[in-house]
């Protein structure tokens, strides 16, 4: 295989929904690797404020809800003009659920479809309709969950909506021919942040069934994502489980 | 809004419990998991307090959780009706 048909390395990456959790621990992994990281959420949190102190020339963040598209454009046109072509994205930002489908407002269930399904798919169009634009290369990460795998009382829609990225991994990868690599990552359940979905029992539950022994942290899924961003690996269009083999 | 009273959502309680072939006690401490009340006969009441007052009752689950009594039951409902 000639060199030039790989997919260079992601040096500028944009995060959705960096300011907490697993977004922020990515955010900070990068730049830990030396790459140029832009992240966006609702709200800038003083942790990532902080990291943009900290690397004023590598970091670019901004209050963006990912649900507003032309406010997403915006972000990424000011991006580019700081720091030149994004080559790398990373699909975070999303909204948990904690109830049963039957008694989940209507408008509740359009909400997280549209922050965790439609929002990802219109700012991976919008991210990749410039790469491709300017002829580059650039690699997809999204962040899924056991959740589109495996079911779970409490999480239909959030489910359904982190099954849709799963398949729309598959196709993208597919559509866009190696050009650029899409992939997934899957953790299993945190012990904080989306795991407030389940009661203790059920995590209790969870954790006994996985031969690991402990619910997944984000200081173990980033080392994936660096990986998938910026490893020579031939994985493209896949989707990777973190979660300790809970669910096999 | 027609709001159901305690006593009538204890009426569709009993309903319900009778549905499947066991008897709600008269004492509210009484422990749900004593009367086989699970969390889709909950699901099942809450449908029947809507149908009765023609308004959707949506709830996130961790005040489920909290819920133990037979008197958790008919607090949780009441309350949500007023919301």
């Amino acid at each position: 295989m000639s060199e030039s048909a790989l997919v260079p390395p992601s040096t500028m990456v944009l995060v959705s929904g960096g300011s907490r959790g697993l977004g922020l621990a990515i955010v900070t992994d990068l730049l830990d690797a030396g790459l140029t990281v832009a992240a966006f959420a609702r709200t800038v949190t003083p942790e990532l404020e902080k990291l943009a102190a900290e690397h004023p020339d590598r970091v670019h963040v901004g209050a963006v809800d990912v649900t507003d598209l032309s406010a997403a454009q915006g972000f990424v046109r000011a991006v580019e003009a700081r720091f030149g072509p994004i080559d790398g994205l990373v699909n975070n930002a999303a909204v948990g659920q904690d109830s049963m489908h039957t008694h989940t407002a209507t408008a509740d269930i359009a909400r997280i479809v549209e922050t965790n399904l439609t929002a990802p798919l219109q700012l991976t169009r919008l991210v990749i309709r410039r790469m491709l634009g300017q002829g580059r290369r650039g690699r997809v990460v999204n962040v899924t969950s056991i959740c589109a795998q495996r079911g779970f009382p409490g999480l239909v829609a959030y489910s359904a909506t982190k099954g849709g990225m799963d398949a729309a991994t598959r196709s993208l990868a597919r559509e866009l021919g190696g050009r650029m690599l899409v992939n997934a990552v899957a953790p299993g359940f945190f012990a904080s942040e989306m795991s407030a979905v389940l009661g203790s029992t059920q995590l209790d539950q969870i954790v006994r069934r996985t031969p690991t022994g402990h619910l997944t942290e984000p200081a173990e899924v980033v080392p994936v994502v660096r990986m998938l961003l910026r490893e020579h690996t031939n994985i493209n269009g896949q989707v990777i489980v973190v979660d300790g083999a809970a669910s096999i | 809004m027609n709001e159901l009273s305690r006593a009538q959502i204890r009426d569709l309680m009993a309903q319900v419990v009778q549905h499947q072939g066991r008897v709600l006690p008269d004492d509210d401490s009484a422990d749900l998991r004593e009367i086989g009340f699970r969390s889709l006969d909950f699901s099942e009441l809450a449908l029947r307090v809507e149908d009765a007052t023609g308004e959707e009752l949506n709830f996130d689950a961790p005040g489920l959780r909290r819920i133990a009594t037979v008197g958790d039951v008919l607090d949780f409902l009441a309350e949500l009706q007023r919301q």
